[in-house]
């Protein structure tokens, strides 16, 4: 598992057998990740640990959910996205924010506990739930949802990792069907338009 | 005797311009809208951002930075990879010939890594930059938030680094 430059993987959705050659789930040493490019990743319910116990996605069936995969280690990727979001999530109307739920799950389970999660999440004040599960998990819904990730050894300082990850924020709609990816760097006012467009 | 005068002129010239072009490299680059950037509680690092000018003839590199805040400073920068972030160490930032390059959230940024203290909006933090040949440039920036670095357009309330009531506790 801490085998130097390695531990995650990766995976694109679609063609889920396809990708089971390239990333067996339990020996995934590669050195980097790979992008498999595919269609659209299917995405699809998953059941993950927050804080206050379980959540499934399907318990947030009748609101748009905004998903996000990270890590609360990450200094700037993570930060500017959930900043972002927050942004958004501040200018909506009271009866908007009832109808959206922002879900950030985090790739990097070694690390980042539940308590710790709840603690990032509430720094953006937008309701965001801190998500996470045991890397098997995680990797099966990372490759439903098209997620890639991978941790990077520092030479320099065995204890701070990074994990390079997509940085795509996943837009479920009200039944639970995933839309669209939004990249990274989107800006607030792009998030509320999407909102808007399904919260119409 | 004339052409051996005009040669030490030449000469002499020449010595003086490349004498000025040793003037210190940190004499040649000019720092624009440093920040620091506040981030949650549970986040090990910073990262700083700035824009360098060099406006002199020769490339530049920024080497190193050091700063009292945190335990380790970084050169970084991220790539993105078909929407895959990823942050790699760098062993200098490169400023060509009277260019500009832009240290921001998303690229080359100098990373604080382990913080002595919370780095909060308000505060100053300062940050010594060495180039290539020594020299060293101060640069005293203020925390910015997340919230300051993405103001919105038209009615909104939020700026000056503060954003919404009672920020992270
Ligand atoms: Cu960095």
């Amino acid at each position: 598992m801490n085998n130097k430059f390695t531990f995650g993987i990766i995976f694109i959705g679609a063609l889920i057998g396809l990708v089971m050659v390239f990333a067996p789930l339990q020996t995934t040493h590669l050195g980097n990740a790979q992008l498999i490019t595919a269609e659209k990743p299917k995405g699809g319910d998953f059941t993950l640990t927050a804080v206050d116990g379980e959540h499934s996605l399907s318990d947030y069936k009748g609101k748009l959910v905004l998903l996000y995969f990270g890590y609360t280690f990450c200094p700037d990727i993570c930060p500017t996205n959930l900043g972002n979001l927050s942004v958004a999530y501040r200018n909506l109307s009271a009866e908007q924010k009832d109808k959206l739920q922002i879900l950030f799950v985090s790739v990097d389970p070694e690390r980042d506990t539940p308590q710790r999660l709840k603690q990032y999440a509430d720094y953006f004040e937008a309701s965001i739930v801190g998500l996470t599960g045991t890397p098997q998990t995680l990797m099966e819904i990372a490759r439903r949802y098209g997620v890639v990730y991978a941790r990077v050894d520092d030479p320099n300082n065995g204890t701070n990792y990074a994990v390079d990850h997509s940085a795509f924020t996943y837009v479920v709609d009200q039944n639970g069907l995933l839309q669209q990816q939004l990249p990274h760097a989107t800006t607030p006012e792009q998030f509320i338009k999407i909102i808007n467009q399904y919260l119409r | 005797m004339k052409k051996t005068l005009s040669t030490l002129t030449l000469g002499l010239i020449c010595s003086l311009t490349s004498l000025h072009a040793w003037a210190a490299q940190a004499d040649h680059i000019k720092v624009e809208n440093p920040f620091a950037r506040e981030v949650p509680p549970t986040a090990p690092a910073s990262a700083s951002f700035m824009t360098l000018t060099n406006d002199s003839a020769q490339e530049i590199k920024l080497v190193q930075a050091y700063s009292d805040v945190a335990k380790t400073i970084e050169l970084h920068t991220h790539t993105n990879d078909d929407g895959v972030m990823r942050m790699r160490k760098i062993d200098a930032i490169t400023i060509p010939a009277n260019t500009t390059v832009e240290l921001k959230p998303g690229g080359l940024h100098i990373m604080l890594i382990g913080p002595f203290n919370p780095i909060k909006v308000g505060q100053t933090v300062e940050v010594n930059l060495e180039f290539v040949d020594g020299s060293r440039k101060m640069v005293t920036m203020p925390v910015k938030s997340f919230m300051a670095m993405q103001p919105m357009q038209g009615g909104h309330k939020c700026g000056n680094g503060k954003c919404g009531s009672g920020m992270g506790h």
